[in-house]
């Protein structure tokens, strides 16, 4: 798992790829905390790399989004795959967080 | 920090008199399933998705409670989903409620009373003597469900563990169960072997409803 990170208009935008399960999801967990806890409260997961998503990865976004909305911050995602779509859906996190179809949109959105 | 099996075994108890609340055992045993494995599953010991449930770390918790399951479901064979694990962990569930009510005696939450009902049939209660975990989860409970925020992960479980059970009567009045009703769903949904032991609970529960009706 790598995560690419860049700013986009005070917006910083992590791109994961590969699959978000226990193997990756401390390592997620950490570095979006670590980035919200130096003051970056808008975010976008720009999600258009990740093939898969298991219920580790479901926990980590839940704990991203507490830790933003501790922070007073907005998060939304991205691009999603439909298989990383499904799991989300099923999860009910399509009520948790904003899902864009593109970048863009979802910047524009934070 | 307690177990999910002692946390919900503590939420299951009557306040006044010890007891455990009246659920089907096979559907208590799904629930204690559930339980065991939604801790292990917050250990890192298993991980799961829409298709599968399986072990990515054989390496003991240190939790008694916890690593005979562990231990079983790593010398499984094949793939199987959480519907089907929660099925047969269930198998061990009386097992697993006895020892962690055993614990939450030894813990000095609970008192462990032997008796005789009719002078016959042997009966056993567990009256709450420290009653401070119970309230403590009870109140964040109601804090979550009837609020807005985004839960952790824990409270998750616990909103998952609740809804088998079916005891939001004791947490929430009737009021506040209709309020909270879409929030509760929405919660419940949110992790996956979570979803799979409700619907095996339910799943439980509708048989038995149908077996009693055609015994009418």
């Amino acid at each position: 798992m790598n995560l690419q990170q860049e700013s986009q208009n005070g917006v910083v935008i992590v791109t994961p790829n590969g699959r978000l399960d226990i193997s990756s999801a401390k390592l997620v967990e950490d570095s979006l905390i670590g980035i919200i806890d130096r003051g970056h409260t808008r975010l976008v997961l720009d999600l258009s790399q990740l093939d898969y998503i298991s219920s580790a990865g479901l926990r980590t976004l839940l704990v991203v989004a507490k830790r933003v909305e501790g922070a007073k911050g907005k998060i939304a995602l991205a691009a999603l795959k439909p298989n990383v779509r499904e799991v989300l859906e099923v999860g009910g996190f399509d009520r948790i967080f904003a899902i864009h179809a593109d970048r863009a949109s979802a910047v524009a959105a934070v | 920090m307690l177990t999910f099996v002692e946390e919900i075994l503590l939420l299951m108890l009557d306040d006044q008199d010890g007891r455990l609340v009246d659920l089907p055992r096979s559907a208590m045993n799904g629930v204690i399933a559930g339980a065991v494995l939604m801790d292990l599953a917050m250990h890192d010991r298993i991980d799961s998705d829409l298709q599968e449930l399986r072990v990515v770390n054989t390496t003991p918790t240190g939790d008694p409670l916890l690593d005979g399951t562990l231990a079983s479901l790593s010398a499984a064979q094949g793939g199987r989903n959480s519907s089907a694990w929660v099925e047969e962990v269930a198998r061990d569930a009386d097992d697993l409620r006895e020892k962690a009510l055993a614990r939450l005696v030894s813990r000095g939450i609970l008192r462990k009373e032997e008796g005789r009902f009719l002078w016959v049939f042997h009966t056993r209660r567990y009256p709450i003597i420290d009653d401070r975990e119970q309230r403590e989860v009870k109140a964040r409970l109601r804090e979550l469900v009837l609020g807005t925020e985004i839960p952790d992960p824990r409270d998750v479980v616990l909103v998952c563990l609740v809804e088998a059970a079916g005891l939001w009567d004791l947490l929430l009045t009737e009021d506040e169960q209709d309020k909270a009703a879409d929030r509760i769903a929405q919660l419940r949904k949110m992790d996956l072997v979570g979803q799979a032991m409700t619907q095996v609970v339910r799943d439980i529960q509708e048989s038995i409803a149908v077996a009693s009706t055609m015994a009418w």
